[in-house]
């Protein structure tokens, strides 16, 4: 149960950094909100993405 | 002291203000709001702390990502196309039945995925082309997919507003299931009355002609195992909680997931999938946004003491002075932050109600059920203008308005009653 427990864990790691990179493509590259406030909010959103997935937060 | 943290909230207020007007953007004026507010309360520039702000709701972000995802998994292999497509071959000559059960297709997705706006991207177009060949006028089209889109968001297992609010009063989600679910099903009766009456339906064969083609290969078992999965994933993980490890919700969902995409029977290419992933990033973002956006303002209220002014004042005004106002500022704090409101203006209702013995999980779950009703509020409008625009209702936003108005009022008595009668509503925390 620990060892499942442990492989979760990088489960939810690597699911941030996939989310996270599929954030940052939108953020240069999407069909929808394309103005510059939007650019802004999409840059601050990714952020707790690749925090988590870099283990730092 | 309170007159500097007085300044610093008027300052924040009017900041939201501008920012929302100027640049149609709740989430980025959140976040403007939170820099000014730390700039006049004297703290500068506090990048930790802003940092910081973002990551409180990921947890939450993760989930609404990975639930629009299985919903839109679900719907690319035509499930969707092919239970209503199902339904209207069954049901349609019984009209309440049929309108009961879209209610229920409209319930299911925010029900799940905690948001109104995912049900009516996913199934609220559908829905629409129904109600118009069972004879609903445009803005009663309208109306039926906002009531049930916000009554989807309230239903359990996840009500984000109770969720947000038992996280910030330091409470677990426990006891939420039945409080909510009585609510939201009666109001969904009384909604699919009310809009059902008077209309008359087109010929079957004419909706059958009109709905898109049934998803070659689709089968009830394709259509029910997601769901079986997930159900089954949440079951055990309330009952037994020792037989497996800890999955937690977004993995759920994420494991149901790529079950779709293993019944899938037209096996389409990994492509295709990274389309519908990418394009779900896009929809769901800007809920994410807000979450992050929310945990951002938060932090820097909390910091600067606005959160505290706010908490203080609302624990020392009278109960009944809640009672009166509650259904005045709840929908409108949801219409200007969001999710935000929840922690803003839920959690020291909380603490209010705490204080004097209330049992808070009833509270929690009747200002949960208060705060979606301004969705249709500017200025986000969220799910209302998502609805409108599904739709395609191109009547004015006041007669749309007016078409919701009875079953939104019918939500709010509801939610009243919930929160002066706390103790009759006790036995259903149960």
């Amino acid at each position: 149960m620990v060892i499942l427990q442990e492989i979760i864990h990088y489960i939810y790691l690597i699911m941030s950094g996939f989310f996270g990179l599929l954030l940052v493509r939108a953020l240069f590259k999407r069909t929808t909100r394309t103005n510059l406030v939007y650019d802004i909010v999409y840059a601050y959103a990714v952020i707790p993405f690749l925090l988590r997935a870099l283990r730092i937060r | 002291m309170t007159l500097q943290t007085t300044y610093t909230l008027i300052a924040m207020v009017a900041v939201f203000v501008l920012c929302s007007w100027k640049l149609k953007s709740p989430e980025i004026s959140m976040v403007i709001t939170a820099i000014v507010g730390a700039l006049v309360a004297g703290f500068g520039f506090p990048v930790r702390l802003l940092v910081e702000g973002t990551l409180t709701y990921l947890d939450l972000a993760l989930l609404f990502i990975t639930a629009s995802l299985f919903m839109n998994f679900y719907s690319e292999i035509g499930a969707t196309n092919a239970l209503i497509r199902g339904m209207v071959k069954t049901f349609y000559d019984k009209k309440w039945l049929m309108l009961f059960l879209l209610a229920f297709v409209m319930l299911v997705p925010g029900a799940f995925t905690g948001a109104g706006s995912v049900s009516i991207l996913v199934v609220g177009g559908l829905v629409a082309t129904v109600l118009e060949f069972m004879g609903f006028p445009p803005e009663r089209r309208a109306a039926f997919v906002f009531i049930t889109a916000i009554l989807s968001a309230a239903a359990p297992p996840i009500n984000l507003w109770a969720m947000l609010m038992a996280a910030g009063a330091n409470m677990p989600y426990v006891g939420f299931n039945k409080i909510l679910f009585i609510p939201v099903i009666l109001t969904t009766i009384f909604a699919v009355f009310f809009f059902g009456r008077g209309t008359k339906a087109r010929p079957k064969s004419e909706v059958l002609a009109n709905l898109p083609p049934a998803a070659k290969g689709m089968n009830w078992l394709r259509l029910s195992l997601p769901f079986v999965l997930l159900l089954l994933l949440i079951f055990m993980a309330q009952y037994q909680p020792f037989v497996i490890p800890v999955i937690g919700l977004p993995l759920t969902f994420m494991l149901c997931a790529l079950l779709v995409i293993l019944l899938d029977p037209e096996h389409r290419s990994l492509k295709r999938w990274w389309t519908v992933a990418t394009n779900t990033i896009e929809t769901v973002f800007p809920l994410v946004a807000t979450l992050t956006s929310v945990g951002v303002l938060v932090n820097i209220m909390a910091l600067t003491g606005v959160r505290g002014l706010i908490a203080i004042n609302f624990v020392t005004l009278p109960i009944v002075w809640i009672y009166v106002t509650a259904l005045l500022f709840c929908p409108l704090a949801q219409g200007s932050l969001s999710y935000g409101s929840a922690v803003i203006l839920g959690v020291p209702i909380i603490f209010r109600f705490n204080s004097v013995g209330v049992n808070v999980t009833v509270v929690a779950a009747a200002l949960s059920l208060m705060f979606p009703l301004g969705d249709c509020l500017p200025p986000s409008r969220i799910v209302g203008r998502l609805s409108i625009e599904k739709v395609g209702y191109k009547g004015s936003y006041m007669q749309f308005l007016k078409a919701v108005l009875v079953p939104w009022l019918f939500l709010a008595a509801l939610a009243l009653c919930m929160l002066i009668f706390t103790k009759t509503f006790v036995p259903l925390t149960k």
